[in-house]
């Protein structure tokens, strides 16, 4: 049996028997090519989910929709590994309770499908470790080292003219499971710290504040620069923060549920003498 | 419409010879919400004070700006004077155009540049500035004095002779610290127990003082006037209830060669044991570590010898909360282990000391009943070599610092010396004779004139034993040649150093502390008793080495600033504290976790029937430090901080 017929199975038995309100999956997209989201209650549905190498969107983001989750019912979720991150990440964060998913767990080799083994997000440590144990690289790993290799100067005229292009849409951060806030620090206008107009500034300003949001919380999904509409490659710069927290305080984000966020918690014998 | 008033001030020269004051007057006088703009040679003067309340008055200004010094220094000063003008005081603020500007610039015209972007962006914060009302909080009337040493000894009676509950915790089993093995004390060379005695005994006597020995700070929450203290109380294996302190058990117990921490290394001790026979309280302690029973299961002779049976080897570690309004820290200090100097063989030689052990030998009731002795041999030494400043004054294998009291006490040992063996010689090595204090010098004097001590000005380097003698290697420089001495006994002035666990105790209350591990006062100058944190005083040798008359002046003085404390009811904080957007509130968490003062506390919030709508962060003003950290790091820009909003902060940048 494929891994797709053995979790169209799996989802039936759990809608049916009402282990879950709800299944989180693919179902065929405007092309052979695309997958979009489905969300099926009814076990009669389950034949329309897909599983195939073109399911790549992290779905996890869907799970803190306002009010989905506050009837404590479970809900059932298709995850790759950076979905099982970020289901930790949530949790972490109070967004959720990690008691009421249910993961589907996959990852995709090529065109090949595996299946990872597992209900709760607890049981997934191993494969968390172990990617961080393989120290992850950059999605466009030859750019990424491209840019590495440049000198500051150039750097920055580099991610200015990536910046130039961006259209201040927002589809990045909506397309973020990590940005969940109910008011983004760029819809605030008491100050308005961050320049609304999609100018060389406010663009700056709005992809800085985006990479120290997620540093050290993203877990490179993907979802943002795929969502993204002029092509800015966002996720290298979260590669680069992520690399940055796991260097100086072997942080990688995501690896469980009671994990503390890097930037707000602190050691008492860090050796830096100022922290009381 | 705003109406700013802008005070500059010329500092004297401070600021005056660098920051063209006229011209920045005259160019704040064109902002715009500017009503006045003046300038004054000292505004922080009577009439500069007065000059600023009476433009408040004249004009019904809405706001103040004074540019001069760092607020640290008169910020308290211009909020004052605005109050008694009748403007809220959180309606001024300070543009820092000395510490910030005229001080670390060279160039007049680029320091009246800065003047004025630093004063401009004051002036468009203050036009966003609110009124804020100080908060009160109640103060909890009871002291908690940490360290039982003679300045932790002092504090607390200080304070309990007031009237004031004071709780004493020394983490030893007994009071006494480093005062407890001195024999006789510089300048007037009175016995150290003598007088050290009667204050342990009074401390632990007296109704108003709650003596905890053998216990430990475990956590230290809270803020001045309601700190919440755990205190372990460590496991004596003794009832202190029961026990009467007939020492029975300390005759018979079996275990006898353990080296005695009170007589640094050179006596013996029991495996149940009281420091010293002084000791106050005076009931026993188990060495865990070095009890037969603990050991291997058999023995437990203590207890069948215990009239009282008060000995528990069940007994377990137990945990005790207490509130305090005010904390003082008198934690002492160590000496530091001379066994980095290889060349002069302590650790090697056994009649290389430490001052330390002198004061042991020397002590009536010490390992040598107040003999001088050798370890090695019990022999009575006829030549002693002293060499001071072992670890201090040495940046390459030491401390960089002065111990200060090395000099006194080795002068002290030489006169002992003389007074116990007649006829022996001492030679001490020194850099400088640092005799600075009443009667002082006049005591080394006496060592030297009447004790014929021999001073040789040089450094030591080498000491090695040949032929049944310590020979001792240096220079003269006065004499500008080498010497060799053969001597019996070497004694180093080790230096003094913080407590090994001082820079983590020190996080545990949450205080600062220098590069070496003693605690930041304040100012050096100006509050050498308080320490970083409001609340927390600072007595003795914890603070820089400290002799006996300087660590109890200190001890008073804190004594007098927890009195000031305790004389009020109510305490009027700082209305700088963050608050939160409930409705914009992600309830994250990180802030709770990022809030060093655990300010922050999850709140439900409920529709009618009671159902949870929303879970929110919620500050607690009371325990609001007004640091935030929160801030910067709520992601959704909730909170918020009273006196530095983000409407302030951005003002002020943009005002620059
Ligand atoms: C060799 C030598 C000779 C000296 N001779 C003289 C002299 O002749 N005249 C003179 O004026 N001065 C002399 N001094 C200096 C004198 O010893 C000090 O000034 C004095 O002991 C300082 O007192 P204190 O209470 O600050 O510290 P300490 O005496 O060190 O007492 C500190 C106490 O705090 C306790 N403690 C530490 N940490 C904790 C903790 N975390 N919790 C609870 N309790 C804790 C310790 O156990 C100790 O009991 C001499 C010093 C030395 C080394
Ligand atoms: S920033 Fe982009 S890559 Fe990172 S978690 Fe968010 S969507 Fe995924
Ligand atoms: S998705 Fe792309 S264009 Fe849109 S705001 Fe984000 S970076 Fe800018
Ligand atoms: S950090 Fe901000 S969003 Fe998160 S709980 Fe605190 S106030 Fe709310
Ligand atoms: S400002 Fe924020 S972080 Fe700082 S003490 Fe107050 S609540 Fe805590």
């Amino acid at each position: 049996m494929s891994i797709e017929e053995q979790y169209r199975t799996r989802a039936k038995e759990l809608l049916s028997g009402g282990a879950v309100k709800m299944v989180i999956g693919y179902g065929k997209g405007s092309n052979a090519k695309r997958r979009r989201p489905i969300f099926i209650s009814s076990a009669d549905e389950v034949d329309r989910l897909v599983l195939d190498d073109a399911c790549i969107t992290n779905l996890s983001g869907y799970l803190v929709s306002e009010g989905l989750l506050s009837d404590e019912k479970r809900v059932a979720v298709f995850l790759r590994p950076e979905g099982i991150r970020a289901i930790n990440i949530l949790a972490a964060e109070s967004q959720l309770d990690a008691e009421q998913i249910v993961i589907f767990g996959f990852d995709v080799a090529g065109n090949e499908i595996k299946a990872l083994k597992g209900i709760n997000v607890e049981e997934f440590s191993d494969v968390i470790d172990s990617i961080k144990e393989g120290a992850p690289e950059a999605a466009e790993e030859e750019l990424f080292e491209k840019i590495e290799k440049m000198s500051p100067q150039e750097r920055f005229s580099f991610w200015q003219e990536e910046f130039a292009k961006c259209i201040k849409c927002y589809a990045c951060r909506q397309a973020c499971p990590m940005c969940y806030c109910r008011r983004c620090i760029v819809d605030s206008n008491q100050p308005q710290w961050v320049n609304t107009s999609s100018h060389t500034l406010g663009n700056f300003e709005w992809n800085i504040v985006r990479a120290f949001h997620l540093s050290g919380r993203c877990v490179e999904c993907g979802n943002c620069d795929r969502a993204c509409p002029v092509n800015i490659p966002l996720r290298l710069i979260n590669h680069r923060m992520a690399e940055e927290v796991l260097g100086a305080f072997d942080h990688f984000a995501g690896t469980s549920k009671t994990q503390e966020p890097v930037l707000a918690s602190f050691k008492k014998d860090d050796s830096e003498t100022f922290i009381l | 419409m705003a109406k700013i008033g802008v005070f500059i001030c010329h500092c004297g020269e401070n600021i005056g010879a660098k920051v063209d004051c006229t011209k920045l007057a005259a160019a704040m006088g064109e902002h715009p919400g500017v009503a006045v703009s003046v300038e004054y040679k000292y505004f922080c003067s009577d009439p500069g004070q007065e000059s600023v309340k009476r433009a408040i008055r004249d004009n019904n200004l809405t706001g103040v700006v004074v540019a001069a010094c760092s607020p640290r220094m008169h910020e308290a000063t211009f909020r004052k004077a605005c109050a008694e003008a009748g403007l809220n005081p959180y309606l001024c603020e300070i543009a820092n155009i000395r510490e910030q500007c005229s001080w670390v610039h060279t160039d007049n015209d680029q320091a009246t540049e800065k003047a004025m972007d630093i004063t401009r962006s004051m002036v468009e914060k203050v036009k966003r500035n609110n009124k804020l009302q100080p908060i009160e909080v109640p103060v909890t009337r009871r002291a908690l004095v940490i360290g039982g040493g003679i300045a932790g000894i002092q504090a607390a009676l200080d304070i309990a002779n007031a009237g004031q509950d004071v709780v004493l915790v020394e983490r030893e089993p007994s009071l006494g610290g480093h005062m407890a093995q001195l024999s006789e004390t510089f300048p007037t060379l009175d016995c150290s127990q003598c007088i050290m005695t009667p204050r342990m005994v009074e401390a632990a006597q007296h109704p108003k003082i709650r003596l905890l020995t053998y216990a430990e700070i475990e956590s230290v929450d809270g803020y001045i006037g309601n700190f919440s203290v755990r205190v372990r109380m460590k496991s004596r294996y003794v009832d202190i209830n029961k026990c009467t302190g007939c020492g029975d058990c300390i005759t018979k117990c079996p275990a006898k060669k353990i080296s005695s921490e009170f007589d640094c290394g050179l006596g013996k001790r029991t495996a149940i044991y009281t420091p010293f026979a002084q000791s106050v309280p005076n009931i026993p302690v188990i060495d865990h570590a070095n009890c037969i029973y603990f050991k291997n299961g058999k023995c437990k002779i203590c207890s069948k010898t215990c009239q009282c049976d008060a000995i528990d080897f069940d007994m377990q570690d137990t945990f005790e909360d207490i509130e305090v309004g005010a904390i003082v820290v008198a934690t002492g200090f160590q000496v530091q282990n001379n066994t980095m100097y290889g060349e002069y063989g302590y650790g090697k030689y056994p009649d290389v000391i430490n001052g330390l052990q002198f004061e042991r030998l020397a002590s009536a009731s010490g390992p040598t009943a107040g003999k001088i002795l050798r370890p090695s041999d019990g022999v009575e030494p006829q030549t002693v070599v002293f060499i001071q400043c072992a670890g201090s004054r040495d940046p390459s294998k030491g401390v960089r610092y002065c111990s200060k009291i090395c000099c006194m006490y080795t002068a002290k040992h030489a006169m002992l010396y003389a007074h116990k063996v007649h006829g022996g010689k001492t030679h001490i090595f020194y850099m400088d004779i640092r005799a600075a204090g009443k009667g002082y010098d006049e005591f080394s004097r006496r060592a030297i004139e009447e004790d014929e001590a021999a001073y040789l000005r040089g450094r030591v380097s080498k000491v090695w034993e040949e032929n049944g003698k310590l020979m001792v290697r240096g220079v003269d420089t006065l004499l500008g040649r080498p010497v060799e001495i053969a001597a019996d006994m070497v004694v180093l002035a080790t230096a003094i150093i913080a407590q090994p666990d001082a820079k983590e105790f020190a996080k545990t209350i949450g205080i600062g502390y220098d590069e070496y591990g003693f605690y930041n006062e304040a100012h050096l100058k100006l509050r050498p008793v308080e320490s970083s944190t409001a609340g927390v005083f600072l007595a003795g040798a914890c603070q820089s080495p400290k002799d006996i008359p300087d660590s109890v002046a200190q001890a008073s003085a804190t004594a007098s600033k927890v009195l000031a404390l305790f004389s009020k009811d109510m305490l009027e904080r700082e209305p700088v504290v963050a608050t939160n957007n409930e409705a914009t509130c992600a309830g994250c968490w990180g802030c709770v976790l990022a809030c060093p003062y655990n300010a922050i506390e999850q709140k439900d919030i409920l529709d009618r029937s009671g159902r949870i709508i929303k879970r929110v962060a919620s500050v607690n003003p009371g325990l609001c430090q007004g640091c935030g950290t929160c801030v910067t790091f709520c992601r959704s820009n909730s909170l918020d901080l009273a006196g530095f909003t983000e409407r302030q902060i951005f003002a002020e940048v943009m005002g620059l």
